[in-house]
């Protein structure tokens, strides 16, 4: 492999990882306050995209609105989903679980009639291509790297700076505890909800013009985040963030060196052996 | 109310009796049903919504006609048609239903992995089989029910050939493929066809039908700096993917495609600009020959859109009315034997079943096959091209 192949598939690879990162850290605080897995989470990205064609490509508006309103309809589709579904049954992981898969078949499947049985594409936001240490990158993928990481930088000022961040951090502390001091549980774990879908909705907004747009695509990307926070600790954001970015990384300079199969084989075959050494994950804890 | 209820009563027994035992079971009789399992949603629906609306369509017109007359009776022809949304387990479960549910004994299934998944019930259950697949075995001594109904890489290799005597400064091919037997046979085909062309194959890579993101496929490839970068069997949807980020990453050579892919799909895909110069087989969108054009305005009659996967996708249904009218009989059995024998007119020409000496048995579609290259975004047909060395001379009725 010569460097000027590395460097190009290092910077795919990031650019990978960001969209990773995006997905998984949604998943990773949902899992973090209510220990539920977002099974939705996959069909919520394929929502977000759809969001970008109808309200860009065939609505006319700006990318960036398009993608805030993609964040903001999902978001609140997360907060209804908190209500209507994870609140009446809460308690219950297994109810929790089978009731978010059931409604990940029913959008998939309401996907064919109302998006139509054939892709769908969004023309492209950023054409064009950028000359990087003598090799030609995308200028589309580029700019996920940037729009990720200001995303990221957000998440981290709100958990961490604000009121909401800090109820957010005692529930996944302590329920009970934080619910004696005055926190609305409710309330909160219904913004976590909004967060977590608002973060696939960006996902699937970002690739919307890079891939192709159908009822299904949102598994891949599912599959990829569990394998990140489970590499990242279950639970752990600064996880999902270097879970991601390598997840990427090994995703993009792998499969250049070996071939697809091999990075998709490695990728698992890392998660055992860090498992091993590491049950917990990169920056998990034991409850 | 008890008057008004009682009324209502009698009308549902009415209606039940009617259906039940009314002119439905008669019907019945006179109706042969024609299964279609294919991707209806998905990747490859683009390949599975032409295959059925072009069946449907022929069995429409004949229908409309009175039906066809088989052993002096006029039967109607019904298409039953499922999604199997290119999911093997999903093809299974739909030709399951087909047979056993639906009691088809004739069938078309599209995709080669599903079709491979459904040898055994299509040999069991002694069903006539038009598929359009690729995969290897499929048209062999042991699936005598099977009769591949569309051009496969044996037969449309030949196009290198007319690549070979245009374009000589191409020299460098790399393949790229989907990872199962569809893909696998394919490239093994192609590759073995080109060599002896005395072509360079620079890289061979597979991928899963769910991938999207081939960038790092992509940059193995161009790092063997091919000049053609042949997609084979893959869907339209992954043919746009890697066509456009193929662009991106630099490479300016040419496409191609053997298999049949929609262009105007590709083309949505990939960027109008970037899917110009590649070659195709099977898709076609000028210039149409009359016949087509005629083709063109009943399809786009029915149903609003054209589509020109059509054009050769109409080949099973085709080839089942010319054996129904040649055997006279609506028995599977009998119905093959007369594949085996009977030309008829698909809508490129003359065609019939042949490819025995390549085969082992001549269940193979054979006719002039349309290539095209796209030029100014359209499809545009280069050459006609019967293929070579497949077919033993014979003597067809």
């Amino acid at each position: 492999m010569t460097f000027a192949l590395l460097v190009q598939s290092a910077i795919i690879g990031t650019s990978l990882g960001s969209i990773y990162i995006l997905m998984a850290l949604g998943l990773t605080l949902m899992f973090g306050m209510m220990h539920i897995i977002n099974f939705a989470h996959g069909a919520v990205y394929m929502l977000g995209a759809f969001v970008i064609y109808y309200v860009f490509f065939q609505g006319g508006a700006p990318y960036f609105a398009a993608f805030v309103v993609a964040m903001i309809v999902l978001g609140i589709f997360g907060y209804l989903v908190e209500r209507s579904i994870y609140r009446p049954i809460r308690g219950g992981i297994e109810p929790t679980l089978v009731a978010l898969i059931a409604l990940t078949t029913f959008l998939q499947a309401a996907g064919y009639p109302v998006f139509g049985q054939l892709d769908k594409h969004v023309p492209p936001v950023f054409p064009g291509t950028r000359n990087i240490l003598g090799v030609g990158i995308s200028i589309e993928r580029l700019m996920i790297i940037p729009i990720a990481a200001a995303l990221v930088v957000a998440l981290y000022l709100f958990i961490n700076r604000t009121r909401l961040g800090a109820a957010m951090r005692a529930i996944e502390q302590d329920k009970e505890a934080a619910a004696l001091q005055g926190v609305n549980v409710n309330v909160v774990n219904g913004l976590a909800f909004a967060i977590g879908f608002a973060l696939a909705a960006a996902s699937g907004a970002l690739m919307a013009p890079i891939f192709k747009l159908d009822p299904m695509m949102g598994e891949q990307p599912l599959l990829k985040a569990f394998i990140i926070i489970i590499l990242g600790g279950l639970g752990s954001i600064p996880g999902a963030i270097l879970g991601g970015l390598m997840l990427g990384l090994i995703d993009s300079i792998v499969a250049t060196a070996l071939g697809a199969e091999p990075a998709f084989l490695l990728s698992f075959v890392f998660i055992i052996l860090l498992l091993l050494f590491r049950p917990t994950g990169l920056f998990g804890y034991a409850p | 109310m008890r008057s008004r209820s009682s009324l209502v009563h009698a009308a549902l027994l009415a209606v039940a009796g009617l259906v039940a035992a009314g002119p439905g079971s008669a019907r019945a009789a006179d109706v042969i049903k024609f299964g279609v399992s294919t991707p209806l949603s998905g990747p490859a629906a683009p390949w599975g919504i032409p295959h059925k609306q072009a069946t449907e369509l022929i069995f429409e017109e004949i229908n409309s006609q009175g039906g066809l007359e088989v052993g002096g009776k006029k039967y109607k022809l019904e298409v039953i048609a499922y999604d199997h949304k290119y999911v093997i387990a999903e093809g299974v479960a739909t030709v399951n239903r087909l047979i056993a549910k639906d009691g088809v004994k004739y069938l078309s299934i599209l995709g080669g992995a599903v079709v491979k998944a459904n040898e055994e019930a299509v040999n069991e259950g002694r069903v006539l089989n038009l598929p359009l697949a690729y995969a290897d075995g499929l048209v062999s001594p042991k699936n005598p029910y099977t009769f591949h109904s569309f051009p496969a890489p044996p037969e449309t290799s030949t196009f290198w050939k007319w690549i070979k005597q245009n374009h000589p400064g191409l020299k460098r091919v790399a393949t790229i493929s989907p990872n199962d037997d569809t893909g696998w046979w394919s490239i093994k085909v192609e590759t073995a066809f080109i060599q002896k062309l005395g072509y360079e194959t620079v890289a061979k890579e597979f991928f899963e039908r769910t991938m999207t993101d081939f960038n790092p496929v992509l940059l193995r490839i161009l790092a063997q700096k091919p000049d053609i970068i042949s997609v084979l069997a893959s869907p339209a949807g992954s043919v746009g993917l890697i066509i456009k980020q193929a662009r991106e990453l630099g490479f300016k050579g040419r496409f191609i495609h053997i298999g049949q892919v929609d262009t105007s799909v590709v083309a949505n895909i990939a960027g109008k600009a970037n899917v110009e110069g590649t070659w195709v087989h099977g898709f076609v969108q000028a210039p149409l020959p009359e016949k087509i054009k005629s083709w063109q305005a009943r399809y786009t009659k029915k149903y609003g859109e054209w589509n020109a996967t059509s054009i050769d996708f109409a080949n099973p249904a085709f080839a089942f009315v010319a054996a129904l009218k040649k055997a006279q009989s609506v028995d599977p059995k009998k119905v093959a034997d007369a594949l085996s024998i009977v030309e008829f007119d698909n809508l490129w020409g003359k065609a019939h079943f042949g490819g025995k000496d390549y085969y082992g048995v001549g269940n193979q579609i054979i006719y002039p096959m349309p290539f095209s290259e796209v030029k100014d975004g359209v499809a545009t047909l280069v050459v006609q091209r019967a293929p070579e060395g497949l077919d033993e001379p014979r003597k067809l009725k």
